[in-house]
């Protein structure tokens, strides 16, 4: 190396050239491209397809969202073609978009767009989840014509093209301009002959009023309603050709304004509030009115929705179909929903539930396990449909052998949690089978062990009963039955043995007849195992001692 | 001195400096190249089991074919749901909500074991004349399993996709062409059936040991693809022609009586009397299935099943299906058994869960053969077959339906049911659905919408039930990434 520096000066510059040249040319220079995203925003995807959107690109800079629709942001566009805005045009009579009033351009253009980015994955039936820039909600769904099934918006647009990703959003493009719907609730129904007694009962009562008023926000809650409407040709069907004969049947107190009046409820019962479209029924079991207090229930039966369909005491009642084809009508301040018959508030009275704890689908789908002496099977939380609690571990549905001391519950079955406390399975919540409005007395019974714990409290719909239950006391088989239950406890199986016990919980109110929530907590520590029987719900006028439950077995013991 | 060195400096650096530009001729390090490969008799075996190893377990796709198959025929049919670990696009599919990005339409595995099907179709005969030990009947045999297995595959992907690209010769340079546009349904099927016949003529019957006639192709194996084939194309004569091969074969395949061995015999060890074709996964070369049923569930039965499909006797629990209950799930928690479970009470631990892929049983031909004769108007004789493996099977009473041969469509629902309960979770559900509701000209496509409306979600089965009306949507999109690189692809006009 040292002999580079001792080279003649000549040859020192041819190497040193050399080596420069080398160093500095032998690499080509990369290009780097400066900005890392070329995607177009939707304003200048519109610009740069003006051969198909040119005319929505006019309303987008008529009014003034043309830059806005350009800004970094999460928006999905429903996009009409340049032949969905002329017919849109042609429909308004219109030759320029200009010659449109433009704050109807700018609902248009606002209806149009979503602040959220949603792709079509996410349609179901009903609603779009998050609202349009406009306020009214889309809804989207699929049809099937000869020439293939699309998926449609607002029930007619169909999307030709979905999914466009694009810089600050993405895309769908559809055929048809969506509309803003600008009639009321009661203006819809009115404008429909059909309904004309419909609309005449809305007005004897005044709920046409109801219907037709704009929405308005309570903290920020908007004031949607849901109407179940029936047409002329069904209430003929069930015998009513016109107002005097709906109000001979139904207004008993001869005054449709009182609400009250059954005419009032006949007609209450068929408004719920909320937006409810048919997907969001399909999924809702059962459905507050605006008749004080009354629900009724929504069942998805194959395709049908039927309204009313319910099973008490082991009889099947029919329920009451959705029209599917005419319901889903959007309306300004709600969506309007058409039945097949007619309908009407059930007068049901208190009956008894008795709730066994174990008598879970999932557990009674378990043929070799379910009720089988000597046979158990514990599911986790994600596993049974109706009872969530907090903690990880799963609970047992226990069926105790014959011969055991533990048999004498009712079906001889029990639920088994092991460790009911903070920090292992607590909080347990269970769907209750229907309970038709009313007061009840709520009894719970369990099998005793010193290791459960020793204060549970119970809950109903979040409000916790009035006592406590101690789940380590055994029953007492010696105090007359009359006075133990003026005390707060019976013996609850017959025959009876001590290591089972029942308590009083307290009087409950169940103010809408339907499946309710109960939730055990436990306030102490446990160590070993909570065994519970039976929950029984039963009217406070009714016999709180008989029938009892056949110990071991199925049947219930009369008096 | 000086003057040396000098010039061997500017000749080093002069040599450095061209380098750069210069083109090595370097030799691939972990493989053989062509030119050193196809000599020897024992060079073409080598590509043929190739070809196994590829269905079995194919490089470079982290998805098994086995596990595509898997999705292709369960995850429409209504009788799988969604487990705790399945990815969005799984879900997707489940509810047909499927979109060209959905990584489940990627068809690359079958296209690598495909063209391993090519390299041998092309350049085995050329071994012949290098080899003078390597006879044309060895060559024969082993052209029928590349043939049949690339059949089989054409036949997977024409079921699931419809039109799908049809490249029959091997891809071994960059410059060959793959821009190649999608060929039709039926001409892919006449494909299958034209390669499947080629291979029936020199197929192997026996190769002496039970690993290799059930997981190699065999000519029963090419029947059974026959028969199949045929169906789909609704030829019922040459259907129950082929099915009659199998049937009569000299393997003796025969039905297994059920009983608490039954599982473990049939499907956690395999390889059974009742076995036609088999992946056949060893301890050494896993599957799938423990990762994805078991482990990190993707799949789980559809809660329905067990109640709707293998039937629940309230009244007495020991009543049940043999194929039901901790043979295709299990109760309660749904997970999916078959290809877990060692026997009724143990599973197969990770290390030897070597359950195989069963492409093809006895009862599927069986069933098939029912079809095909029903089809022919020959329901008494269907409902034969179906008594015959029902009572195999110890099917209760629940699922029993009462139908006369002379019901058609009768017939064809109760086969599709017992289909539905022999081969639960097999890849064959979806298939079965949409093969029976495509018949004359969709004649019956209420069987799909039924199952979907079964199936769906409560606040999307309209949607769903209006897209399936749409015969296109039952065929899954061409991927996207396919479309960006091979420009002549046409996407199907469903999933615009």
């Amino acid at each position: 190396m040292k002999n580079i520096f001792k080279l003649p000066s000549v040859l020192r510059f041819v190497c040193l050239t050399l080596i420069a040249t080398v160093v500095l040319f032998n690499c080509s220079e990369e290009k780097f491209k400066e900005s890392t995203d070329e995607t177009l925003n939707i304003t200048e995807f519109l610009r740069a397809n003006t051969e198909q959107y040119s005319l929505f690109l006019e309303i987008l800079d008529i009014t003034d969202y043309a830059s806005f629709m350009n800004t970094y942001g999460t928006y999905t566009l429903f996009l009409p073609t340049n032949e969905a805005v002329e017919a849109y045009m042609a429909d308004l009579g219109v030759s320029t978009l200009a010659s449109v009033p433009l704050e109807d351009l700018q609902e248009l253009a606002k209806l149009h767009i979503l602040e959220q980015k949603i792709v079509t994955t996410s349609f179901t039936d009903g609603k779009i989840t998050s609202p349009s820039m406009q306020g009214q909600f889309l809804i989207t769904g699929a049809v099937n014509s000869a020439d293939g099934s699309s998926i449609v918006v607002n029930k007619s647009a169909k999307i030709t093209t979905s999914n466009v990703e694009v810089g600050n959003g993405v895309i769908h493009e559809i055929d048809e301009v969506l509309r803003v719907a600008t009639k009321t609730l009661a203006e819809t129904i009115e404008s429909d002959p059909s309904l004309s007694l419909f609309t005449e009962a809305l007005k004897a009562t005044g709920w046409y009023e109801e219907l037709d008023r704009p929405i308005t926000y309570v903290d920020s809650v908007p004031s949607y309603l849901s109407v179940i409407a029936q047409t002329n040709a069904v209430f003929e069907e069930a015998g009513y050709n016109n107002l005097d004969d709906l109000k001979a049947r139904y207004s008993h107190l001869d005054d449709p304004m009182n609400p009250e009046d059954s005419l009032n409820l006949f007609v209450a019962y068929r408004i719920s509030p909320g937006l409810n479209y048919l997907a969001d029924l399909a999924v809702t079991p059962a459905l507050l009115t605006k008749a004080p207090l009354e629900v009724i229930s929504i069942k998805l039966a194959a395709d049908t929705l039927l309204i009313n369909e319910e099973t008490f005491n082991g009889i099947l009642e029919k329920g009451v179909e959705i029209d599917r084809d005419p319901s889903d009508e959007t309306t300004s301040n709600g969506v309007l929903h058409l039945v097949k018959e007619n309908y009407f508030i059930k007068k049901r009275l208190p009956a008894p539930v008795y709730f066994d704890l174990g008598d879970q689908p999932e557990f009674r789908q378990l043929s070799s396990v379910y009720r089988v002496p000597g046979m158990w099977a514990s599911l986790s939380d994600a596993e049974l449909a109706d009872v969530t609690w907090e903690g990880s571990p799963s609970v047992t549905y226990s069926c105790f052998d014959l011969g055991s001391s533990s048999r004498p519950g009712w079906h001889g079955d029990v639920l088994d949690i092991l460790r009911l406390r903070d920090g292992y399975i607590n909080n347990i919540e269970f769907n209750t089978p229907v309970i038709i409005k009313g007061q009840y007395k709520v009894w719970i019974s369990w099998r005793q062990n010193s290791r459960a714990p020793n204060s549970v409290r119970a809950y109903f719909n979040d409000t916790p009963l009035a006592r406590t239950f101690n789940m380590t006391e055994y029953g007492d088989s010696s105090t007359p039955e009359r006075v133990l239950e003026s005390q707060g406890y019976k013996r609850h199986i017959s025959p009876f043995t001590s290591r089972y016990n029942c308590r009083l919980l307290g009087v409950i109110n169940v103010e809408t007849t339907g499946r309710h929530k109960f939730r055990l907590q436990s306030l102490a520590y446990a160590g070993g195992n909570s065994w519970f029987d039976v929950v029984e719900f039963r009217p406070v006028d009714m016999d709180q001692l008989y029938p009892k439950f056949e110990a071991g077995g199925d049947g219930l013991i009369y008096e | 001195m000086r003057k040396k060195i000098i010039y061997s400096l500017v000749l080093i650096v002069v040599c450095l400096t061209q380098a750069c530009d210069s083109y090595l001729d370097l030799q691939p390090e972990n493989g053989t190249t062509r030119d050193e490969f196809w000599k020897t008799k024992e060079d073409v075996q080598a590509a043929v089991i190739g070809i196994y190893s590829g269905l079995l377990n194919t490089p470079g796709s982290g998805t098994t074919i086995a596990e595509y198959s898997f999705m292709y025929g369960e995850l429409r049919g209504g009788m799988v749901g969604a487990g705790a670990f399945s990815s969005d696009d799984q879900r997707d599919i489940i509810t047909s909500n499927i979109l060209p990005v959905n990584s489940v339409a990627s068809w690359g595995a079958f296209y690598t074991v495909i063209n391993y099907c090519n390299t041998v179709i092309d350049l085995a005969p050329d071994v012949l004349a290098l080899d003078p030990t390597f006879t044309q009947q060895q060559l024969d045999q082993y052209l029928s399993e590349a043939l049949a297995i690339r059949a089989y595959l054409y036949f997977t992907l024409a079921r699931a996709f419809r039109d799908v690209p049809l490249k029959l010769e091997a891809t071994l340079s960059d410059d060959d062409n793959f821009q190649i546009p999608t060929s039709t349904q039926e001409v892919i099927f006449a494909q299958v059936v034209t390669d499947l016949k080629a291979a029936l003529n020199s197929a192997v019957e026996d190769y002496g040991d039970i690993p290799s006639n059930k997981g190699r192709i065999t000519k029963d194996a090419i029947n059974a693809m026959l028969a199949d084939v045929y169906l789909w194309q609704e030829d019922y004569t040459n259907a129950l022609m082929a099915a009659d091969e199998v049937v009569n074969s000299s393997a003796g395949y025969e039905l297994i009586p059920g009983g608490p061995s039954w599982f473990t015999t049939v499907f956690a060890r395999g390889n059974s009397i009742e076995s036609i074709f088999e992946f056949q996964y060893t301890p050494e070369n896993r599957g799938p299935f423990n990762e994805i049923f078991l482990n990190r569930p993707e799949y789980l039965a559809d809660a329905s099943v067990l109640e709707d499909v293998f039937g629940l006797d309230f009244e007495d629990p020991e009543n049940k299906d043999v194929r039901g209950e901790r043979a295709s799930l299990v109760p309660g928690t749904n997970e999916i058994y078959k290809f877990t479970g060692l026997n009724v009470d143990q599973r197969k631990s990770n290390q030897e869960s070597d359950t195989h892929w069963f492409v093809y049983r006895y009862a599927d031909v069986l069933l098939m053969k029912a079809e095909a004769l029903n089809e022919l108007d020959r329901g008494d004789e269907a409902l034969e077959i179906v008594d015959e493996i029902r009572e195999s099977r110890l099917a209760i009473e629940l699922t029993e339906e009462q139908v006369t041969g002379a019901d058609k469509h009768g017939v064809r629902m109760y086969i599709l049911a017992e289909r539905a309960r022999e081969l639960a979770f097999e890849g064959k559900r979806w298939f079965d659905v949409l093969r029976n509701a495509r018949k004359d000209n969709y004649a019956y496509i209420d069987i799909i919408l039924n199952v979907a409306i079964e199936s769906a979600p409560a606040n999307q089965q309209q949607s769903i039930v209006a897209k399936l009306k749409d015969p296109n949507s039952h065929y899954l999109p061409i991927n996207e990434y396919e479309l960006y690189t091979n420009k002549a692809l046409v996407q199907n006009p469903f999933y615009k």
